[in-house]
């Protein structure tokens, strides 16, 4: 199966991406994450100007019969949840890089994007 | 015909447990079939730790074992019980234990496949909804097991929806003392602990409760009724109170008393627990069936199993388990809570006897909560050195009786006369009266006359 | 193959079988009118169905024609051991005596004091045990039970600041939240390549901050941990102590007793292995064992005879109570009543049949059975079709499916469970269903079930819209 893996964001081996987005980064999961987790049910995102380090979980995705941690890729303070999800958890499963987006953080420091995965590389990662 | 066919069932039957329908030549078969010796091949025990002895208990048959329970239990005395204090008897009427009964009832398992299962899952969705209009809360679930564990759910619901962390569970010092004891064990793995608040002439004192309250409070527990019988008069403002800190009201009371009395969605309830066997079910010595309501914002919080409405391939509505997620068998340490084995089947007894009464039905039995204890204590209230009821105020089923003599003694004396009360304070014994032991007041009366004198 | 039709009910043009508050039956009862209560203590209203005895009747006749139960067919759902529930067993459940009130006195309920005191004398027995409650009203509570009395073992040793609880990642899931509502940190641990415990795993999670190793024998997949009493002697070692999760006790009845193995806690599921009713998810009963050291620890109050008669107390050092009264009565009642009937050798022999039964099952399906040699129970996988899908079709053949997709060490799991009910007849019908279903192709599954009240149900609309009362629907 084709997943779709854009050139942009960057990635991480947990299925995550990164865009950056001025200062801030939007994170959200990846065509593949949304398609192992299957019909997505409801998404629980942090409140805004809540800390996250590089590795904390900080949102949970729930299909109907998991539950899935999201985890921060940097570190940085909540600047902006995706609402939208929160009522249509299905913005997940149908547009993950676009509508279906999670969060924004505001970086504590630059964005280092050696830690991450390339597209080429995630897209090598889930063959 | 029939002869042979008994003969041949007791010639080869090899079998000890009558359960199992297997005869010498099956289990033959079978374990050639499976390539085996024998059965014992197929255990792959140690020997060292086989078992091969014996436990003494000597099998009997149906009819003995029936004799032998009647017997034993009949070693019980025959009182009539004027008991309650949070378990109470109404009249069961047959209908219950002829539907409840039906085998596809009794025998299914949870309904982990909803397709097969439709029948016990609309009936748990009919209870979760009678329980919906009763408390006026958005959210019920199928059952905690009892109220004392209903109610120790609620404290950690309220623990875990709280924004801020606190420490306190404020309870009313009416509340059993069976039910802190099971709240205080749910609270071993939190950071919280129980203390109680005074209560003014058996019913809350909004001043005394506001002096207890603090941010440190997660939640606040009343009862309506109280477990004394009294009738709370001041619902709405310990939900304002509750409000004031960010502690959540948790309301305790059952479904016979949510007919009549204030309607906890409108004094301010977030939680409603109770025991909701009080329709549907004999006393039996306790076995309960936790009543769960909460408000809709708790919704993710919620523990135990939810059914919910959906549609099936064809477009027509069906019923399922929902919100699984919450539960021990996905999210295992992280769950809202461990209960998988719930009451389930006492739910079903208890929405036959709802759908039994229908609303008129239900009203009317607990009106009768109201007027019977109220002549009951009027009538005892008449016996020389009796003050009945203790506490001025409106009461429910049961009420608080003042004794010259020690209420111990008072108690054993009426149990020498066939009668069952509780003695709950020296002078004080309870007395709870329904329509189940209504008929038996006259002579209540009268032996308690004759065991105060 | 034998046909099969669930029945199916549908009273409007939709093919909706309506609820019992639809339109035509609620009532609004004016609460006030009605009540001598003032106004300001009392509700306005209250609406219900309103309906005729006999309506009843059919309505709920009706819902039990739209669901499965042991008496229906056969019930192979793994962990769960849905065995045949005596009816007999009912009939002294019914018994006037058996309704007293929780509150009566010791002296005027001898007889249920009785039962209590032989039931746990003979639970003791069965499990080699020293000492029994009764009070937890279902598995999972025993298990809480059992480690909130581990806990308190502990601290009494001064050994409060252990912390920690092992749990084979194959338990069910029960285990996990039972340590972590007793306050305990949980410790997976994760099984060898033959399916059981990883000595050398398990060596490396047992420290001095070890409470308890939670355990099933057999465990999920049926297999016996050979190395029960190495296992038990490193946890001793380590001061921990040995919790043994009863749901597969049918495997072992008179064969082999926890408390032989090392095990110091234990529950039992009366609904599972002592045959009372599921009831639809409950109630059940799951009294704890443990061992003499133990027993100072045990709920309050306990039962104890004293000469002929029996007495209520508390035990020395007890944890206080884990249910409001005296847990599930009837089901406890049930139960002594079925042991008493099966006696040693009918008990021997239960698990002898359950055991049969499942090797004799699995030895006719067509599926790989990756772990063996397994006892009352095995996990077969579905292979590559999707556990959930195959179980949903053979729900067409009139057999109520294993239990799907777990444990995830065995790939879309498929839990089966005959139990000794089962007749040779049966189970050749039951691996009718299992090779029928085999030989399918992926539509004919996944468009399953179609004999059954309800087609597919959509599962991820009940959860994104969650409709829990009659008030949500249009």
């Amino acid at each position: 199966m084709e997943f779709d893996v854009p050139d942009e964001p960057y990635y991480t081996e947990s299925h995550e991406w990164i865009e950056l987005i001025e200062d801030t980064v939007r994170i959200g999961i990846t065509d593949f994450a949304q398609d192992e987790l299957g019909d997505i049910v409801f998404v629980e995102l942090p409140a805004a100007g809540t800390d996250f380090d590089a590795g904390d979980d900080f949102a949970v995705i729930e299909s109907i019969k998991a539950v899935s941690d999201v985890y921060a890729p940097v570190a940085g303070v909540v600047a902006d949840i995706n609402e939208a999800v929160e009522s249509e958890p299905e913005l997940v499963n149908e547009d993950p890089y676009g509508d279906g987006w999670l969060i924004e953080l505001e970086l504590d420091g630059d964005l280092d994007t050696e830690s991450f995965l390339s597209a080429s590389e995630y897209r090598e990662q889930i063959e | 015909m029939s002869q042979q066919f008994q003969d041949k069932k007791s010639e080869s039957r090899s079998t000890e447990s009558p359960f199992a329908p297997h005869t010498e030549e099956d289990v033959q078969a079978m374990l050639d079939a499976i390539g085996a010796e024998s059965v014992e091949d197929l255990f792959d025990v140690p020997s060292s730790v086989q078992f091969d002895g014996s436990f003494g208990i000597e099998s009997s048959s149906e009819q003995e074992v029936v004799r032998d329970v009647s017997d034993t239990l009949a070693r019980n005395d025959q009182l009539t019980e004027f008991l309650g204090r949070g378990r109470y008897e109404h009249y069961v009427p047959s209908i219950i234990d002829n539907l409840s009964l039906r085998s596809e009832f009794l025998t299914s398992y949870t309904q982990y496949q909803p397709e097969i299962a439709q029948g016990f899952l609309q009936a748990l969705f009919e209870y979760q909804s009678m329980l919906v209009e009763l408390t006026g809360l958005e959210v019920a679930n199928c059952s905690m097991y009892d109220a004392a564990t209903a109610l120790a759910e609620a404290a950690l619901l309220a623990d875990r929806v709280r924004g801020t962390s606190g420490s306190k569970v404020l309870v009313s010092d009416l509340v059993r003392e069976e039910r802190l004891s099971v709240l205080e064990n749910y609270l071993i793995g939190s950071d919280m602990t129980v203390e109680t608040y005074p209560t003014v002439d058996g019913a809350t004192d909004p001043t005394a409760l506001a002096d207890n309250v603090t941010d440190e409070t997660v939640m606040i527990y009343v009862e309506n009724p109280t477990a004394v019988g009294t009738i709370e008069e001041n619902l709405s403002t310990v939900g304002d109170i509750a409000e004031e800190h960010d502690a959540a009201f948790c309301l305790g009371t059952d479904p016979v008393a949510l007919a009549l009395l204030e309607e906890p969605s409108n004094v301010g309830a977030d939680v409603v627990v109770g025991d909701a066997s009080a329709l549907g079910l004999s006393p039996a010595y306790g076995l309960g069936l936790g009543l769960f309501a909460c408000r809709e914002d708790y919704l993710r919080q919620v523990p135990g199993r939810l059914v919910g409405a959906s549609e099936d391939a064809n477009d027509n509505r069906a019923y399922t388990l929902t919100l699984q997620t919450r539960e021990q068998h996905i999210r295992r340490e992280r769950a809202t809570s461990n209960i998988c084995t719930n009451q389930a089947w006492v739910a079903l007894r208890t929405a036959i006897h709802v759908a039994w009464l229908g609303a008129t039905g239900l009203v009317d039995l607990a009106e009768e909560c109201v007027q019977l204890p109220r002549e009951l204590a009027a009538d005892l209230n008449d016996i020389d050195g009796v003050t009945a009821p203790v506490h001025d105020r409106h009461h429910f089923r049961e009420f608080l009786a003042e004794t010259p003599r020690d209420a111990e003694r008072v108690a054993a004396d009426l149990e020498s006369n066939g009668f069952a009360v509780h003695a709950v304070d020296e002078h004080q014994v309870q007395v709870c009266i329904t329509d189940a032991n209504r008929s038996e007041r006259d002579e209540f009366v009268e032996a308690v006359r004759e065991v105060v004198a | 193959m034998q046909r099969y039709n669930q029945a199916v009910w549908s009273e409007t043009d939709d093919s909706r079988y309506e609820t019992l508050l639809a339109e035509k039956n609620e009532q609004t009862v004016d609460v006030e009118e009605r009540t001598t209560l003032p106004d300001e203590l009392t509700r306005e209203s209250v609406t219900l169905p309103e309906l005729s005895e006999p309506e009843i009747a059919r309505h709920y006749t009706r819902l039990s024609q739209m669901n499965y139960g042991v008496e229906s067919g056969p019930f192979p759902l793994g962990s769960c051991t849905m065995k045949y529930n005596p009816k007999f067993t009912e009939e002294v459940a019914a018994l006037a005596d058996a309704a007293v009130h929780p509150d009566r006195s010791a002296e005027s309920t001898q007889g249920t004091l009785a039962v209590y005191a032989r039931l746990q004398d003979y639970l003791g027995r069965i499990g080699g045990m020293d000492a029994v409650t009764l009070q937890p009203p279902a598995g999972a509570s025993g298990e809480f039970t059992g480690i909130l009395v581990a806990r308190a073992y502990h601290e009494h040793n001064d050994e409060g600041n252990r912390s920690k609880v092992i749990v084979p990642a194959s338990a069910h899931g029960t285990n996990f939240a039972s340590a972590v509502m007793a306050g305990y940190e949980v410790v997976e641990l994760p099984p060898s390549d033959d399916g059981r415990v990883d000595i050398d795993a398990l060596e490396a999670a047992v420290g001095d901050d070890t409470a308890a190793l939670m355990l099933t024998n057999p465990n999920t997949l049926g297999l016996f941990e050979r190395d029960i009493e190495e296992i038990a002697e490193i946890v001793h070692d380590a001061g921990g102590l040995l919790y043994y999760d009863g749901a597969n006790l049918n495997a072992l009845l008179g064969q082999a007793r926890p408390g032989d193995m090392g095990f110091d806690i234990m529950h039992f599921n009366l609904h599972k292995t002592f045959a009372t009713p599921h009831g639809g998810g409950g109630p059940g009963a799951g009294p704890i064992g443990v061992t003499a050291d133990l027993a100072e620890f045990l709920p309050s109050p306990h039962v104890r005879a004293d000469g002929e008669s029996y007495e209520l107390y508390e035990p020395e050092r007890s944890i206080g109570k884990v249910h409001g009264a005296m847990g599930n009565w009837l089901v406890l009642l049930k139960a002594y009543a079925y042991i008493e009937r099966l006696g040693d050798e009918g008990l021997t022999d239960t698990s002898a049949k359950a055991v049969l039964n499942a090797n004799y099952l699995g030895s006719q399906i067509d599926l790989d059975i990756p772990f063996g040699p397994f006892h009352h129970e095995f996990v077969a996988s579905a292979g590559d079709r999707d556990a959930a899908d195959f179980a949903k079709r053979m729900l067409d053949y009139g057999v109520h499916p294993p239990t799907t997709k777990w444990p995830e060490i065995v790939s879309e799991a498929l839990m089966t469970e005959p139990t000794e009910m089962e007749s040779q007849d049966t189970l050749d019908q039951l691996a009718d269903a299992f090779n029928a279903v085999a030989g399918e192709n992926e539509e004919s599954l996944s468009t399953a079930p179609s004999s059954t009240a309800a087609r597919r149900i959509d599962q991820t609309s009940a959860a994104r819209n969650p409709r829990l009362s009659w008030h949500a629907l249009e």
